[in-house]
């Protein structure tokens, strides 16, 4: 497929075929036995444009008039003007001016590109192509560089169709910046993915309404995504602590709004609703290692996700000073995150230079402290009872986002005796497929390619870590320290069967540390699909 | 002609300088941008960059066939920016038989490196499924060039095999007396001229941007200190004007307006 042909007609440009994507190893080697990605109503079809790959995570409404096509491409040009320009993109001008300017072609991006190999290397998930179609349009439009484009036979003239395929495509790459750790010259293509996103944000806002309606500014309005209220978080709070009691015979009583305590904890809310045993784990490891801490209930202040970061720099910025305000009010001394890829990466590094003067509170990952806890011989552990084999699954927004690598490797080290690495792993590693809001976004047929594609890596990394003990007889565990990546397991493990067909579950990191307490009497870890 | 050739060696060697500080400044100067960095950034990976920076070797690793002819077409000019210094060198400090044998071997080893590399790329690039449709008309057209480039050289070496003709020129250069050469040289200098004029206008200033984009970015974890200078920086970044025109966003407010009213309930 050349370049400029994503601008001609509105033909679907390329269709998944399940044979053709990446072999899966032994118990999910036959494609036959896999769903296929749902195709969408005809309905949805005439309505939004999907003519991309046939799947839909943004829905852009067809223009029903040539004047609402040209106003269409209007806006996307003056919102790419913008994306150039120092006042209305000075957050991120640099590296993405260096990225458009720089990229020579070699595609070893692709070689590294989970979604690229495991679509079956289709041209459209190239981590350069989306980048390419970019520079083309600046080329032409911006920079009005219009004779090599003629004289190449690889002229083109904007569509509507085009610019909407480039809104999805943009939505068809997770952000995990693997491809930029192999680029020799350090170009970004998953930047340049942002900065699409970002453009058709802030400029024609066009988002998945799960990042955006649904995603930062119910966050904004109503405290968090997940539609928890401050009074519901309370509610929840003590669900957890009857729970704790329940399940380990503990009396814990979680401090919420405590003024002055040492450690504002803020997880990701998902927590609270989908996998509560995490925010229970923490509590326990607290109460014993009589850490000085609290949870706010304020609203925004019990969230630590930030949607902002995957598509919109207003949003981003406004979500991370409200935050950190609430710990300003809180008088903590700092601010510690729960098992949360992008918010690691959104409040200890992205935000950084926007927390100045009374915002820029000290702010630490929970992996740090639970391994300063350790250390301190403060939790009397009996590695034994993590009996079971366990890998690691690290996300990318702590791993390359924040460059937090061997101290969850040394807890795991210290508490599973049957621990072992994926490959490649740490740095290396590959996103979940979920990464960038791709495991909130439910949207029409996206689900389906998120687990079939997106994930498809992940999953092969997985089945091959535990290739010694795939059968279904052997409990497994991937410990997998982020919310949002323990979220897209389990549609992907649901997806599969692969809690039937080989027994592996999925949980946190502070799971496992609790399970090898000495003090509890009964297991933490309940092996029991959800 | 002696003239002409003068005026466009020396035009084209400040041109090209000019054009790439001018690049080099503009990036420079771009405001400071949010955190973007990529971990790992220690000692270890810096010393990964240099060696990358002169082996290649991440290409070697993933993309051997592509790695064949780009080190050696990057040897090229590398050795032929080194021959130049040569020759100036030699001119200015006058130098024996053995300098010049150097000399004469940098040169050899350029050209014909170059060339190498230069047919290899076209080829590659127009047969190569993953790279065809990536390669532009003008990046076909510099291989084109450069290929020119590097057998003019090389004709050079056929015609005048220790370069004798080519430090007279040099010579004359520098005490600004210019000289008329053979018809075989002339084409070479007129060539290489013109490509420090067009090499501006391609996306050669890698090799030293790269230095900044790994050091300015890819490793740019400096952290906001209370009362430091980023501090200060982002205080002016944030007075910056909006226009975006999303509903979420106030256009025409500053960002700092947008991001710390809270009144942004109210906004949507």
């Amino acid at each position: 497929m050349k370049i400029h042909d994503f601008f001609k007609n509105n033909k679907l440009l390329c269709q998944i075929k399940k044979k053709e994507l990446l072999n899966l190893p032994f118990p999910f080697e036959n494609p036959d036995e896999i769903p296929e990605i749902r195709s969408l109503e005809e309905e949805r079809r005439k309505e939004f444009e999907v003519s991309l790959d046939g799947v839909m995570a943004v829905g852009i409404y067809k223009p029903k008039t040539e004047e609402e096509e040209r106003e269409f491409i209007n806006r996307f040009l003056s919102g790419l003007k913008k994306l150039l320009s120092k006042d209305d993109n000075w957050t991120f001008l640099r590296p993405l001016f260096y990225s458009l300017e720089y990229c020579m072609k070699c595609q070893l991006c692709s070689s590294v590109c989970p979604i690229y190999i495991a679509s079956g290397r289709k041209e459209i998930y190239r981590p350069s192509f989306r980048a390419e179609i970019l520079r083309r349009i600046i080329e032409k439009y911006i920079k009005r560089k219009r004779f090599f484009l003629k004289l190449g036979g690889s002229n083109f003239e904007l569509t509507f169709s085009g610019l909407a395929r480039l809104c999805e495509l943009s939505y068809r790459c997770t952000l995990c910046r693997k491809c930029t750790q192999v680029c020799p010259l350090g170009v970004d293509n998953a930047l340049i993915a942002r900065e699409i996103r970002k453009l058709f944000s802030q400029e024609l806002g066009i988002a998945p309404k799960e990042l955006h309606e649904l995603g930062t500014m119910k966050h904004l309005k109503i405290g968090s995504p997940t539609g928890i209220t401050p009074e519901a978080l309370r509610n929840l709070v003590e669900f957890i602590e009857e729970d704790i009691e329940e399940r380990t015979g503990k009396k814990i009583k979680i401090p919420i709004d405590k003024e002055g305590a040492e450690i504002l904890f803020i997880h990701n809310a998902g927590e609270f609703l989908s996998f509560p045993e995490n925010i229970e784990a923490f509590a326990i490891i607290f109460q014993i290692a009589h850490v000085d801490w609290t949870l706010s209930s304020e609203l925004m202040g019990y969230d630590a996700v930030n949607y902002g970061l995957w598509y919109d720099d207003v949003q981003f910025m406004r979500i991370v000073v409200k935050q950190v305000e609430i710990a300003k009010r809180l008088k903590v001394k700092k601010i510690v995150l729960g098992e949360c890829g992008h918010a690691h990466k959104a409040l200890l590094g992205v935000a950084d230079r926007v927390l100045s003067k009374e915002l820029n509170i000290p702010r630490e990952s929970s992996l740090i402290l639970i391994e300063k806890i350790l250390s301190e011989g403060k939790i009397r552990l009996d590695p034994r009872k993590n009996g079971f084999p366990v890998t690691l699954h690290d996300p990318c927004g702590i791993v390359r986002g924040t460059g937090i690598v061997e101290v969850q490797r040394r807890i795991l080290r210290r508490i599973c005796p049957n621990f072992r690495e994926m490959n490649p792993c740490g740095v290396e590693n590959y996103c979940c497929g979920g990464g960038s809001g791709f495991a909130v976004i439910k949207t029409a047929n996206f689900p389906d390619w998120r687990s079939l594609v997106a994930g498809r890596m992940k999953l092969k990394q997985i089945i091959e870590a535990f290739h010694d003990v795939i059968s279904p007889d052997i409990n497994k565990y991937v410990c997998a320290p982020c919310s949002n990546c323990k979220a897209q397991i389990r549609d992907l493990f649901s997806f599969y069967n692969v809690w039937e067909k080989c027994k592996i579950f999925y949980g946190g990191l502070a799971e496992l540390v609790v399970n090898a307490m000495v003090d509890l009497k009964r297991p933490f870890i309940e092996w029991e699909w959800r | 002609m002696a003239f002409f050739l003068g005026f466009l060696a020396y035009f084209s060697y400040f041109f090209v300088v000019f054009l790439y500080a001018r690049k080099m400044v503009h990036y420079l100067k771009m405001p400071l941008h949010l955190r973007w960095e990529l971990y790992p950034l220690g000692f270890k990976e810096k010393l990964k960059f240099f060696m990358e920076y002169f082996t290649f070797s991440e290409y070697f690793k993933r993309k051997k066939t592509y790695w064949v002819f780009l080190y050696p077409w990057h040897i090229g000019f590398m050795a032929l920016i080194l021959f130049h210094f040569l020759c100036c060198l030699s001119c200015l400090l006058g130098s024996g038989e053995v300098f010049f044998s150097i000399t004469t071997s940098v040169a050899v080893i350029s050209f014909l490196s170059g060339l190498f590399g230069a047919i290899g790329l076209f080829i590659k690039r127009l047969k190569d499924s993953d790279l065809r449709p990536y390669t532009t008309f003008k990046e076909f057209f510099t291989y084109l060039f450069t290929l020119l480039l590097f057998s003019s050289g090389l004709f050079v070496v056929f015609l005048d095999p220790f370069f004798r003709e080519y430090r007279h020129f040099w010579d004359g250069l520098l005490n600004f007396d210019f000289i008329n050469v053979s018809k075989g040289l002339t084409f070479h200098i007129i060539i290489f001229s013109l490509f420090l004029i067009y090499l501006p206008f391609t996306r050669s200033v890698h090799y030293l941007t790269k230095i900044l984009g790994f050091f300015l970015i890819r490793w740019d974890n400096k952290p906001n200190r209370k009362g430091g200078k980023i501090e200060k920086l982002m205080e002016k970044e944030l007075q910056r004007r909006i226009s975006w025109s999303g509903s979420q966003i106030k256009e025409g407010l500053s960002w700092k307006e947008n991001i710390f009213s809270n009144e942004d309930t109210r906004f949507f």
